[in-house]
């Protein structure tokens, strides 16, 4: 289960931020942020070896959280990019994307 | 791919796709939704005075003898061949000359989640009355064909109303009734 979702543009802002509400929301919202220097890392490393550049997922963090949950994340986004109305850039504002969040997110009582 | 079933194939998503690309653009160049849903029909009507040919040509089927026998081809045997969905038909008025159909599933809108605020009005596939209409006048059986019901506009189903204006006329231009 997750704490955290984010979506993030190329241009390195979040098009999509969710997380479960706790005191310290902006530590997630930096974990995040700081999360796209070990994405960058991993981008240029495949560069260099001859990776399968199509794999999506770069990896995890900490080996705790499901691939699984990132293919269903990957499927939800590529279903919002291929809605006419959505233009590539604009904040993600779909409830079929919360409902697929909510799933995932870790419940808090 | 890792999608669920009872998707596309690729090149009925790249359809689908470009159809919404289409409806989205004009959305750029018509501020009114009602320009839109009129333009869609227009094209609608473009494609479906061709689209005939190669419908009677590729399903081979004999010349209907009633509008109901009409609806029923149009929803069974056209929509499953050219969207792989199958509406289901009812006859709307005592005369005889007035259906719906109903669509369960609506390949067009597969992406669609909602219309946006500003586009309350818009018809999204208008595109499909026109085809339907420019079909039906191309073997001499003008309607009218509208969406009655949207569910991207929040209705229940949605349902597409087709009606004939006039009486089948056998072809040595005999009236009869149907």
């Amino acid at each position: 289960m997750a704490v955290c979702i984010a979506v993030i543009a190329k241009e390195n802002y979040p098009l999509y931020i969710r997380s479960v509400p706790t005191e310290n929301e902006l530590k997630f919202h930096y974990t995040v942020h700081t999360s796209l220097d070990v994405v960058d890392e991993k981008i240029s490393a495949m560069g260099k070896a001859l990776v399968d550049q199509r794999e999506l997922y770069l990896g995890l963090l900490y080996p705790t959280e499901d691939y699984k949950m990132f293919r269903k994340l990957h499927n939800s986004y590529t279903d919002i990019m291929c809605n006419p109305f959505y233009n590539p850039g604009d904040r993600i504002h779909s409830r079929a994307f919360d409902n697929m969040v909510n799933s995932m997110m870790m419940q808090v009582c | 791919q890792g999608r669920e079933g009872g998707r596309l194939s690729s090149s009925g998503e790249l359809f689908v796709l470009t159809y919404g690309a289409l409806v989205a653009q004009l959305c750029k160049d018509y501020e009114k939704d009602e320009d839109v849903n009129t333009c869609l029909d227009r094209m609608g009507y473009g494609i479906g005075v061709r689209l005939i040919d190669d419908f009677l040509a590729r399903s081979a089927v004999k010349k209907c003898r009633s509008y109901s026998e009409t609806a029923d081809m149009i929803a069974q045997v056209a929509f499953k061949m050219y969207l792989g969905v199958t509406p289901t038909v009812s006859c709307s008025s005592a005369a005889g000359n007035e259906f719906s159909l109903i669509l369960d599933k609506n390949p067009l809108v597969d992406f669609v989640e909602e219309l946006p605020a500003e586009r309350a009005s818009l018809c999204y596939c208008n595109l499909l009355c026109g085809v339907i209409r420019g079909a039906l006048e191309m073997v001499h059986l003008p309607a009218e064909v509208t969406f009655l019901q949207d569910r991207l506009k929040g209705d229940a189903v949605t349902e597409i109303g087709i009606t004939f204006l006039r009486k089948a006329e056998d072809r040595n231009g005999l009236v009869t009734t149907t």
